[in-house]
């Protein structure tokens, strides 16, 4: 709790100085201190009361504080838990919101969901026994110092946790990182990381507009994000997929393996779809199309590299009972190995069901 | 942005000429960038370039603009504006520009009208992979550059051609990127995964290309606008297949809202990241912003510079192998330096130079592997964890012999000495029992001597000196291996292996540092070859025949009307003559491994490992009936007792191919992959697997996992247990009780329990062995370490199955060139023994047996490096028991195939590259209980009664 009142200062005085974002010349060459989102100071590893924040900050940006751990799993699987979240706006009493995730380490790990203009801080345990094992970010803005990966690479030091000492990451989800942008190790063993052993997860950053595309019936609509009454994260793996269903109410469950979803008729249902590993993949659905991000234009089938992502918004319209799977990666190789799993509809849908841990035999 | 006052980027100084020339005065012909830039004009120019291939100092081919001094990879980034009309001079047939249509006749001249704005790979077909591409960058009329997200306000703004800073150009190659930065009016090449640098602010366009195998880029705290769209994204995948080609451009401001910093720049494939492909992206606070070139093909070992009549080294230098089905050449240096080295498998480095790997003329997956590598070198060992199609770059920095290989075709071999050639020799001096022992003499200086280091790291965990009996063997392996002319060849009257004349210096314990003046005398010495090839024939010599055939995949051998090599062979076992030869030159069937047949024994189903096909061919007259597409590296295939179905493992990916029972497979016919490892688990890359005797189990020898897989058809897997270094062949008792593992390079068989899966012990091969000390110098190699009265020796087993009737497991090594024999009949494998060795070939690999005429079983035993397939005798009632009773030729006389319609000449390696062997009927417990006797009869194989019931001989006693 001690540095919360650093931060709420922090965020005061850059309010204060601003008028609006927009007058503030955009010239970022040179050594114009106040208009740089970081302070790239190579000792700094606290935040402090005299880092500039980006000067778009909107009363109502969130700070997520974040912890997380680096776990193994019973099946020798590597993953990240969620050890403790709170959430808070201005000087308002943050929330905590731990208990909306799984208690147990998860793949994926834990998804953090944030808007444009909000800020987190991300501290990694270490609970591998060994090692360096850190969270390297895609998409949101973070400096140098919040890298997550190996002095060799950032040539500053080793940005991950050690067993014996946590390091903590800051990233700011500026103005055009609306997305959804996958994290995972970049230190665990080697200066690629772990991230094909479980060391994965998922940081969605909401649009400011608080709108998406939707395949509204075979009609692309926008839909307010307030209109998404289920949240479905799924990785694209070399054998399987992986997948979390957020609720309405910001729970998170692990559904692990080629899961089976369901949910309601009519109901808006927003899939954020990540690839990663070594394989390339096509994704379809057999019962409804994608709208392609790129074109935004409706597609039946999209191909998919590793940690490309796709996040498509879909009306659950068409009832389907269950039975055979009707979502599933076209590669040859994944399709004959029932790369695949059922996309349930029905009148009162309800919890996607878990397959559980996989077994590692 | 204005443009800061840049001084241009060419630290290399074999790279600043060309920049000073191009600066001094730039006229079309020196660069590839059309200038003066005329924006909004309505006339489009007529531009003619003339282009020039060259091979560059290390190998690799490149194109030059004619009158720069300079071929580059990429070759001359051609900048010119919509509407343009470009003509390209100096081009071969196989040359096209992505997307545009060639409008010339000629062959040479490449002509096309750059209508639509973009950037475009250009490549020759042939030698893509290895060099001959590069950009043309077409510029909107209007002067329009892209867009790029501001990250300040968040909005896509677009950005004009005079506002750009630098660009670069950026090719995704197999697993290298080969770039460029475009800046001040000129080009500069950056060769190999360099350090891109801008200060920060910088609008930089960066032209992402690729050819060959897909990629998918991605660049630290950045992000970007998907061209023509407003989709933001930090990763883009670059198309994937073999001969596609892909370009994605973007915009960023350097360090928008990030900073300053090492952003690393990668392709996101997992074993593309595993093997080298990233570079830096070096943001800076304030300029001038300097990138730094990579390994470059310029840069050679002196020595080969001085050869060659070539500039010395000035920088790293880049080595490159190009990766092949070739028989022997299967990693092939693109500096062909085999004059000295005899292999085209060897390369010479300079410390600090990078040693690079492009799969351009194969058909399958690989890894790219250490095998061996001075002991803590820096960035050793290499691995990746799934195998994949691509390349592979590495710095070496420590002097020493690395070795490469690939764990699927763990005899592909690529070697790379780095040599220090400012390194004072002074050996120490040898005493004249020494000298006469090794027929060598101490180097008293001047001539240049090779170091291959003091001691070298296995990727087994071993490590060891380079002067020791397993240094040299492992040497002797990698010039026999791939080196075709050395492999043994039963049609000359002796075999005389050659290695390389050169002189090197190795370390042996107890005397130090040594100076061996020819390594072709040492080896020639110390393993004393030279043998007499001897012709066994088992029916003159013996009196022994078989029943029915035996076929060998001479995987080798090189056919007329087909690229790709291999061949199966069969042999009539009555006669003791080859009776047939398939090359299948219809599927360019690509180096074929092994083999089975159907219930009536009237197909040849037939696995092609460097390729992901299955072949089926009519086994008496070789007519081919069908080829599909299984899956990457089909190894192995077997049938279900039960059903019939055809399992074929997948080598290069992650389970077993279930095939329904069909003497004609289709496509359809393909049921699923079932895997045999758990989700997310690391991927098995199962190789030679085993089926139960009822049809009910499988099990796999997972090749990268180092483990094996027991799986029930009915209830899934039931247990995956380590076992050892690449687990690469099963074998079974008859009963179904127990299995065994070859753990290639652990040296060891592992014995499972087939109920549980559970390991029971590990049989030792090399319990006897001493790698270390020299024979004759400090003592034996061999010696009875475990005390169980026999010294035998044996190293890297490979396929090893037990007889029909449980009584007798036959292992083939590869490294020792022997055949190990094994007492199972013991229905506990704790009491089972080493019973002798017999000498094999080098490369000795296949192992099956097969049915005896009058009783008993045959081992027949297929070496990869010669032409002749071993016969064994496996018959306990019989005076030849456990002795070669055969030794017979696999070329045909004919010097022809047996194909149908047209039989093919055979026009190399003759009869070469034994490896999978399945002898007809099939003799094994289950599926030779399952062959119609009308099937026996009408094919006159005559199997007595304990052959037809191999585990229940109590069932013949009248």
């Amino acid at each position: 709790m001690r540095y919360v009142h650093a931060i709420l200062i922090g965020v005061a005085i850059p309010l204060i100085l601003t008028a609006t974002f927009l007058a503030v010349p955009s010239a970022i060459t040179g050594n114009n201190m106040a208009t740089k989102a970081f302070d790239n100071s190579k000792d700094l590893e606290q935040e402090t009361s005299a880092n500039t924040l980006p000067v778009a900050e909107a009363a109502s940006s969130k700070i997520h504080r974040i912890t997380l751990s680096a776990e193994q799993l019973s099946n020798g699987l590597l993953a990240y838990k969620m050890v403790s979240y709170t959430v808070g706006v201005g000087k308002g009493k943050p929330a905590d919101i731990t208990s909306k995730y799984p208690s147990e380490a998860t793949i994926p790990g834990p998804t953090i969901v944030m808007s444009e203009g909000d800020r987190a801080f991300l501290t990694i345990k270490n609970n591998l026994g060994s090692g360096i094992v850190s969270v390297h970010v895609h998409g949101v803005h973070y400096n140098i110092i919040s890298d997550g990966t190996l002095m060799h690479i950032n040539d500053i030091k080793d940005e991950g946790a050690t067993t014996k000492k946590d390091y903590q990451y800051h990233w700011i989800a500026g103005p055009g990182t609306a997305g959804t942008w996958p994290y995972h190790d970049h230190t665990f063993a080697g200066i690629n990381g772990a991230e094909n052993r479980g060391l994965f997860g998922t940081v969605i950053v909401n649009p400011a507009s608080g709108t998406v595309k939707a395949n509204n019936d075979g009609v692309v609509t926008t839909v307010p994000l307030s209109g998404i009454t289920k949240n479905i994260v799924l990785y694209l793996g070399d054998d399987a997929f992986w997948g979390t269903e957020i609720k309405s109410d910001g729970t998170q469950r692990a559904l692990w393996t080629n899961p089976h979803l369901i949910a309601a008729d009519n109901e808006l249902v927003r899939f954020h779809l990540i690839a990663l590993g070594t394989d390339m993949h096509e994704f379809t659905m057999d019962d409804y199309e994608i709208v392609d991000p790129v074109t935004s234009t409706l597609v039946s089938t999209k191909p998919i590299g590793p940690l490309e992502n796709l996040q498509f918004t879909l009306r659950a319209d068409v009832v389907f009972a269950g039975g055979d799977d009707n979502y599933r990666d076209l590669q040859a190789s994944n399709a004959l190995m029932g790369v695949q799993g059922i996309f349930e509809v029905s009148p009162s849908g309800g919890d996607s069901i878990s397959s559980g841990i996989p077994d590692a035999f | 942005m204005k443009k800061s006052n840049l001084i241009l980027s060419a630290v290399v100084v074999g790279t600043m000429l060309l920049s000073a020339m191009v600066l001094a005065a730039p006229p079309l012909s020196l660069s590839g960038i059309r200038l003066p830039q005329i924006f909004n004009s309505a006339y489009a120019a007529t531009v003619t370039y003339d282009f020039v291939t060259e091979t560059l100092p290390n190998g690799q081919p490149a194109y030059r603009l004619d009158g720069s001094p300079t071929a580059t990879i990429p070759g001359p980034t051609l900048i010119v504006e919509e509407g343009d009309v470009v003509t390209i001079n100096g081009v071969d047939d196989d040359f096209s520009v992505m997307d545009q249509t060639d409008t010339d006749g000629s062959p040479s001249i490449y002509t096309f009208t750059a209508s639509t704005p973009g950037t475009y790979v250009y490549k020759d077909e042939s030698s893509a992979l290895i060099g001959l591409f590069g950009a043309v960058i077409v510029n909107a009329a209007s002067g329009d550059a892209g867009s790029y997200v501001d990250g300040k306000s968040g909005s896509v703004t677009a950005v004009d051609l005079n506002e750009l800073d630098k660009e670069f150009v950026m090719f995704m190659v197999g697993s290298t990127f080969w770039g460029s930065e475009i800046n001040g009016g000129s080009e500069s090449p950056l060769w190999t995964n360099p350090t891109i640098s801008a200060v920060q602010g910088d609008l930089v366009r960066f032209h992402i290309l690729s050819v060959g195998p897909g990629h998918t880029f991605h660049l630290h705290a950045h992000r970007w606008v998907d061209p023509g769209t407003t989709n933001i994204i930090d990763t883009k995948l670059m198309d994937e297949e073999q001969v596609g080609e892909d370009s994605h451009v973007f915009i960023v401001a350097a360090g928008d809202q990030v900073g300053s910093g090492h952003w690393q720049y990668h392709c996101h494939v997992f074993a593309h990241m595993e093997a080298g492909m990233h570079g830096i992206f070096n943001v800076v606070e304030t300029g001038p912003a300097i990138s730094e070139a990579g390994a470059s093909p310029y840069n050679i070992h002196p020595v080969l510079a001085d050869i060659l009549g070539v500039d010395p080294p000035s920088g790293p230098g880049l080595v490159t192998f190009e990766i092949t089905d070739e028989p022997g050449s299967w990693f092939k240096n693109t500096l062909d330096i085999s004059g000295v080295t005899l292999t085209k498998s060897l390369a010479l480095a300079n410390p600090g130079d990078s040693v690079n790997f492009v799969m351009s003329q194969t058909g399958t997956v690989h890894t790219i592997t250490s095998l061996l590598w001075p002991t803590g070198a820096e960035h050793m060992p290499m691995d990746e964890v799934q195998s994949y199609k691509g390349g592979g770059i590495v710095p070496l920095t420590e002097p020493g012999l690395y070795v490469f290989t690939c764990k699927i075709h763990p005899y592909m071999f690529g070697g790379v000495i780095v040599d220090d050639p400012d390194t004072q020799i002074d050996p120490t001096p040898l005493g004249e029992g020494v000298l006469s022992l090794l027929g060598t003499e101490v180097s008293s200086g001047g001539s240049m001597l090779l170091d291959l280091g003091e001691t070298i790291s296995l990727v087994n965990g071993a490590t060891i000196p380079t002067g020791s009996d397993l240094a040299l063997r492992l040497t002797k392996t990698f010039f026999v291996a791939t080196t075709p002319s050395n492999w043994r060849d039963y049609n000359e009257e002796s075999w005389n292996p050659s290695y390389p004349a050169v002189s090197v210096k190795a370390n042996v314990v107890g005397i130090g540092d040594v100076a061996v003046i020819n390594l072709d005398t040492l080896l020639n010495v110390y393993f004393s070859e030279g043998s007499e090839n001897e012709l066994v024939n088992p029916s003159d010599a013996y009196g022994i025949t078989g029943v029915g055939e035996v076929w060998v995949d001479t995987q080798f051998e090189e056919t007329e009307g087909k690229n790709k090599p291999g061949t199966a062979t069969a042999v009539d076992t009555t006669t003791w003559e080859v009776s047939k030869k398939v090359a299948l030159p219809g599927y360019n069937m690509n180096n074929p491994h092994n083999m089975w047949t159907d219930r009536d024994q009237t197909v040849i189903y037939q696995t092609e490992w460097f390729s992901n096909k299955l072949s089926t061919f009519d086994r008496e007259t070789g007519e081919p009936i069908s080829q599909i597409v299984v899956g990457e590296a089909p190894s192995h295939v077997m049938t279900r007792v039960n059903n019939d179905k055809i399992h074929v493992a997948l080598n290069g990916e992650e389970g077993v191919v279930e095939i329904e029972a069909t003497t004609a497979p289709s496509q359809s016919d393909i049921d699923q992959i079932i895997p045999m490892q758990g989700y997310g688990q690391n991927p098995t890359h199962p190789h030679a697997h085993w089926m139960s005797s009822t049809g009910d189990k499988m099990v796999t020898p997972n090749s990268f996992t180092h483990d094996s897989t027991l799986y029930d058809f009915n209830t899934g897997i039931i247990n995956k247990q380590p076992t050892g270094v690449l687990a690469i062949a099963t074998g079974m008792t008859p009963d179904d009780n127990y299995y065994v593992v070859a753990n290639l390079l652990s040296s060891t068989i592992s014995v499972m329990d087939m109920n549980t899966g559970d390991k029971v012990r590990d049989l030792e091969l090399l319990a006897d062995y001493n790698p270390i000390p020299l024979d004759g110098i400090t003592g034996s190699v061999a010696s009875d370490v475990d005390g169980d009265g026999n010294i035998i020796v044996a190293a890297l087993p490979i396929q090893t199955p037990i007889s029909p009737d449980g009584k007798y497991m036959v292992t083939a090594n590869t490294l020792t060139g022997n055949i190990l024999i094994t007492d199972v009949s013991d229905p506990d494998p704790d009491n089972w023994f080493f019973v002798k060795t017999l000498p094999c070939e080098a490369g000795c690999h296949g192992v099956q047996f097969g049915a005896k005429a009058g009783g008993g079983y045959l081992a027949y035993v297929s070496g990869k490096f010669a032409n002749d397939l071993i016969v064994i005798d496996i018959d306990d009632s019989s005076p030849s028991n456990l002795e070669i009773v055969g030794k017979v030729l696999l070329t045909s006389d004919s010097g022809m195939t047996t194909d149908t319609p047209t039989p093919k000449e055979v026009t190399g390696n003759d009869g070469m590259g034994g490896q999978g062997v399945l002898p007809v009927p099939v003799a094994y417990n289950g599926w030779v209980q399952n062959i119609p006797q009308s099937v026996l009869d009408d094919n006159s194989w005559e199997l007595s009664c304990e052959q037809r019931n191999p585990i229940s001989p109590e069932s013949c006693i009248p």
